[in-house]
């Protein structure tokens, strides 16, 4: 079941995309419920799934038990499935019940890699995502405060 | 009687493709367990994640809806919120939050992972920026 191209368009990673773009992005895309405690994501492991948040409050954990939360409709979970080595980075639990999108990562890649716009727009958003959490997967934050948007 | 004639007689035949059979079967159940060991030892060392996923999607439907509506309110947060600086105070900080998610659990602490994420909404629980978390202790409990 694919979901409506109108759910994602405000999500700040999908925000440059066009309409058609959008779409077609939505197409590879399915809902799914998640229940507190689900892991959605595992920390060197295989990453084939993409999530994006659209209810619920989330943990990534990372190397170290260094952590985030995340409870804001929009978050990315599993960027890994779009970067070499294609292992995820960090385990992602569900803290309540919730709600995300999931998208097979290898799709995803191959329709981002067949389109050099979108590929473009999406990429941009998803370095600004791995930039602010390299510092938790790295252990390198200086103690002032994170805010992860994204 | 003996030779060819013997062995017949005596249903040597069929008790040999038996055994044959046997230990062919045996050769190949033991291949399969080896060439799927890793996968074991690997749910051996994920037991407790992979328990916690089977349990939770394995609640009965009406279990859950009764806890979402026993949800923590303003009142139940501060009681929580004393327990959990209990455990704070026991690891010391700041403090991972997985850790104190996994100690939650072990002490019995209702709903831990909801339990934590109303902690850290409410602000009792506030990251120090370096990917741990510190008690906030300007909350009044």
């Amino acid at each position: 079941m694919t979901i409506d191209a109108k759910l994602i368009e405000g999500f700040n990673v999908f925000r440059e995309l066009d309409a058609d773009e959008l779409k077609k992005v939505a197409e590879l895309m399915s809902p799914m419920s998640v229940t507190e405690g689900e892991i959605l994501t595992q920390k060197d492991k295989p990453a084939r799934t993409f999530y994006v948040v659209i209810k619920g409050n989330f943990m990534i954990e990372f190397e170290g038990e260094r952590a985030f939360t995340i409870h804001e409709p929009g978050t990315v979970m599993g960027w890994s499935t779009l970067v070499t080595p294609f292992t995820y980075k960090g385990t992602a639990v569900a803290l309540t019940d919730g709600e995300v999108v999931e998208m097979p990562g290898n799709r995803f890649y191959e329709l981002i890699q067949s389109d050099s716009g979108l590929c473009d727009k999406v990429m941009k958003r998803i370095n600004r995502i791995i930039e602010e959490r390299m510092p938790f997967m790295k252990g390198e934050l200086t103690g002032s405060e994170q805010k992860l948007t994204e | 009687m003996t030779g060819l004639d013997a062995i017949s007689a005596a249903n040597g035949w069929a008790i040999a493709v038996v055994g044959v059979t046997i230990v062919f079967t045996g050769l190949v159940l033991l291949s399969l367990a080896i060439s799927q060991l890793h996968k074991i030892l690997q749910m051996w060392e994920d037991r407790r994640r992979l328990m916690e996923q089977v349990s939770n999607k394995w609640k009965p439907r009406l279990q859950t809806e009764q806890k979402i509506e026993s949800a923590p309110n303003a009142h139940d947060i501060k009681e929580t919120a004393k327990q959990a600086k209990i455990l704070v105070q026991f690891i010391g900080e700041p403090f991972p939050l997985p850790k104190l998610l996994e100690l939650s659990g072990s002490c019995g602490i209702f709903k831990p992972y909801s339990t934590i994420n109303a902690l850290v909404l409410n602000k009792y629980l506030i990251p120090d920026g370096r990917g741990y978390y510190r008690w906030n202790s300007d909350k009044k409990i």
